[in-house]
């Protein structure tokens, strides 16, 4: 199967590519490569220059933060039908903000943020279909983010107890 | 002296209720930190062979001197002789319990309050949405699941804990997928040597393709976890009245009597703490109801 | 002695100078009386040695946060109402026991040890309508088919109660509202009317017509179940407050649950837990394990709570209702909607208890008309 098969066979899985119309599709798969990476491969660290935003196909791909002394802690893992890097095609925020790295053997489709960009610049039409979808990635991601940082299984502070 | 075997079904004194039937520690297994399972046997032969409990209910353990404390059932009702509790060590008397050893007397009164529904859930697929210390009132209704898979369709679990070292009943994985049940671990933080997917329980359900028209959702855990659950659920169009809920709230007597654990008109002990959501919903958002 | 047999259920009247005669019977049955009597200037139920002891003479004026008892030199025993007592003290009393546990110094193992209290026999000498309805509301919480109390039970079920119908209703009283009064229908061994000359008495059980057979009544004249008739319609008419289709009530309440009138009371509520003690229905209890010095006897006690008191909703990880507004609002709404749907009839029976102990002369009625009314934002 040729990768353009391959890309396309990956794409149409997901649920918000399959709403496009024909058009965008193809404009999106024309910019698309496929990558397949081995458990433990980094996709890209913090700090790195965004270069691509990347849909997991198959596989896990964990959103890790280094902390001095005490390591690189795991905040979230891209599971297939996430999408990871979404700040690549953002504006403002330049540079990755935590790296990721392949738990499972994974699968990819990546789009390289630089055409994605043009891509959307040239049709406003995508551009919107693409920035609303992404609007949803990052409203549904903060959601969550604000749910871990409730840190709703903690133990609670130590309190006087009056009964059991 | 050999007495006829009265059938003792239940560890509720009809003259005295709030009197404890006496047990004793059979075994405890540690759960997680802070968490252990312990296994009672009663002492009065009839009730150790006759008890009978259904998934979701609970028991109130009783510790002569310091209080008591209601805690959920964990272990499988088809279980007998024994009867488990996963109990997290938070306030006084649970405290004192943690200090107990294999064959120290504890006392017990119960089984109280509603529970899962397993006989609504036959035939339809079954998604349990479990959090932290929530884990234990549904581990009594997957056991029975697991003994009798064919009655149901697809199985679920979705369960999720603060870090993988808090994650409980790590050790029956295996044995739950093998007897067919989809398994999702979360958890809220790790490090690199955790292979799972890291985030909240509610997210699990962006990965769950499910059929709303028949499925039925059992969920526990803190209450905020609970709301997003529900939230989630609800979103992808399973009715109020297929979402069940176990709510936690202050018991003294499991009765129906003291007061303490109600919740708008409910009594948590008697008319829950398994509710529907069709039940709650006028109330659970409601703040400091 | 009078030829005519003495019915079930109908009327006759017997001299005030009897009513001696009365309370001597039901210490010849073994009960200890209780009644009301005057102390610390209240009215409070107590054990009665003999009709002196009764309040006669005496009115009590009600209203929010005052109480004033007051001597006018009346010939009437029963003219007062209720103080801050309630007939609950005898069949819930605010600390009872409700299991021992011994240890034994060789096994130091815990046994129950087996219950040995009598049960005392009471007759309630002067039970008002309202109150009549609110032991038969006790009744329900804790004589129910999937639970009986025992320490309710025992003491309950060889009650012998004597209600008095209010023809004098005060300040604070919508009992008539609630349909509780000023009349009681059933429940009683006997209900008494007390008029100028005589008592109108009516049986309403085996044990009140035994009682009742070697007094010296006789049948009532039409003039005084006239009299008797016109001022309880009086009385209906000059409560001092009302409650207007209380059933209206659990629709409307826990349909509006952030009402902001729940703002409004919290700034006014002391939660200080009156309300609850003194109101005749109210029956959260907690259980207090007592130990001895020794470590090896335990009393399991269970004492009136309060959804007032802080501690009374907290769960591992906090309070669930953390502030005055929210206790206030479970108590209302308990009150007045709640205990419909879990035990079929409102909680309240319009003694008025709460208004006039209130430190904060809050007014449940008053509540209850402004959780009526629209919100318009």
């Amino acid at each position: 199967m040729s990768d353009q098969k391959e890309i396309i066979n990956a794409l149409q899985a997901i649920s918000w590519f399959q709403e496009l119309d024909p058009e965008h599709f193809n404009k999106l798969v024309s910019i698309a490569g496929l990558m397949n990476v081995e458990a433990g491969e980094e996709l890209f660290r913090e700090g790195d220059k965004e270069d691509c935003l990347y849909v997991v196909v198959e596989g896990r791909v964990a959103l890790e933060i280094f902390i001095p002394g005490r390591g690189r802690i795991r905040i979230y893992t891209a599971e297939p039908m996430d999408i990871v890097g979404w700040s690549s095609i953002t504006p403002v925020v330049r540079q990755r903000t935590a790296s990721a790295r392949a738990v499972l053997p994974s699968r990819l489709v990546c789009f390289n943020a630089a055409n994605l960009f043009n891509l959307c610049n040239e049709d406003h039409d995508l551009g919107y279909v693409v920035m609303r979808h992404l609007s949803n990635v990052v409203a549904s991601r903060l959601l969550t983010t604000r749910l871990q940082l409730l840190d709703m299984f903690a133990h609670p502070n130590n309190k006087e107890v009056p009964h059991a | 002296m050999t007495t006829q075997a009265l059938h003792l079904t239940t560890a509720i004194s009809p003259t005295q209720p709030m009197a404890p039937y006496w047990a004793e520690i059979d075994e405890i297994e540690i759960e997680a930190p802070g968490v252990s399972t312990y296994w009672l046997r009663f002492i009065n032969p009839a009730l150790r062979d006759g008890y009978r409990f259904s998934p979701g209910q609970f028991n109130i353990l009783t510790m002569p001197g310091i209080g008591e404390s209601a805690i959920s059932i964990s272990s499988s009702p088809e279980d007998t002789q024994r009867v488990g509790h996963s109990i997290r060590f938070v306030g006084n008397v649970t405290n004192a319990i943690s200090r107990l050893k294999v064959g120290d007397q504890i006392g017990v009164r119960g089984p109280f309050g509603t529970a899962w529904p397993m006989e609504i859930a036959a035939g339809q697929d079954i998604i349990i949405a479990a959090g932290g210390i929530g884990l234990p009132p549904l581990r009594s209704a997957i056991y029975p699941i697991i003994n009798h898979r064919k009655n149901y369709g697809r199985v679920v679990v979705l369960y999720g804990a603060r870090t993988p070292q808090d994650l409980q009943f790590t050790r029956e994985y295996k044995q739950w997928e093998d007897a067919g049940i989809e398994l999702m671990v979360t958890v809220d933080r790790a490090d690199e040597t955790w292979q799972g997917t890291v985030g909240v329980v509610p997210i699990l359900f962006y990965r769950l393709r499910m059929d709303p028209h028949k499925s039925i959702l059992m969920t526990c855990g803190p209450e905020i976890m609970i709301r997003f659950v529900v939230f989630e659920a609800l979103a992808r169009r399973i009715t109020a009245d297929r979402i069940y809920v176990s709510m936690e709230r202050n018991m003294k007597c499991g009765l129906g009597s003291c007061g303490h654990c109600q919740v708008g008109p409910y009594f948590v002990c008697k008319d829950g703490p398994v509710f529907t959501y069709e039940q709650l919903q006028p109330y659970f958002n409601v703040e400091e109801l | 002695m009078p030829e005519i047999h003495l019915e079930m259920g109908t009327t006759v009247a017997l001299p005030k100078s009897a009513l001696a005669g009365l309370l001597e019977n039901l210490k010849q049955m073994g009960c200890e009386v209780v009644g009301p009597q005057v102390k610390d200037n209240t009215i409070v139920y107590a054990p009665l040695s003999n009709v002196e002891d009764l309040p006669r003479g005496y009115v009590s004026e009600q209203s929010p946060g005052s109480y004033r008892l007051n001597y006018t030199g009346h010939g009437n025993y029963f003219d007062i109402t209720p103080g801050p007592h309630s007939w609950k003290m005898l069949f819930f009393p605010s600390r009872s026991q409700m299991v021992a546990f011994r240890r034994s110094k060789d096994s130091q193992r815990w046994e129950i040890e087996p219950d040995t209290e009598p049960t005392p026999l009471y007759a309630l000498f002067g039970v008002r309508p309202c109150e009549l309805a609110a032991i038969q509301i006790q009744d329900n919480v804790f004589l129910r088919s999937d639970y009986k109390d025992p320490v309710y039970r025992k003491r309950r079920q060889s009650a012998f109660i004597i209600t008095v119908n209010c023809l004098h209703p005060c300040g604070t009283c919508f009992c008539a509202s609630m349909g509780t009064g000023p009349e009681a229908e059933t429940g009683f061994d006997i209900s008494l009317t007390e008029l100028e000359d005589v008592f109108l008495v009516k049986t309403g059980s085996e044990a009140g017509r035994s009682v009742m057979s070697n007094l010296p009544w006789q049948p009532s004249r039409a003039f005084w179940i006239q009299t008797a008739q016109r001022e309880l319609a009086a009385a209906r008419q000059n409560m001092g407050r009302s409650l207007p289709n209380p059933e209206e009530l659990p629709n409307i309440l826990l349909n509006n649950l952030d009402h902001p009138q729940y703002d409004d009371v919290a700034k006014r509520c002391l939660s200080c837990a009156n309300c609850t003690q003194v109101c005749p229905t109210c029956f959260c209890w907690d259980a207090q394990d007592l130990n001895d010095l020794s470590g090896s006897y335990v009393r399991r006690e269970r004492v009136w709570d309060s959804c007032f008191n802080p501690e009374y909703s907290y769960v591992f990880g906090g309070n669930t209702r953390p502030n005055t507004r929210s206790r206030y609002r479970q108590w209302i709404t308990h009150k007045l909607a709640g205990w419909y749907q879990q035990f079929g009839t409102s909680g309240c029976v319009g003694c008025g208890r709460c208004i006039t102990w209130c430190p904060a002369g809050i007014d449940i009625t008053a509540e209850a008309a402004a959780l009526r009314q629209e919100v318009h934002s």
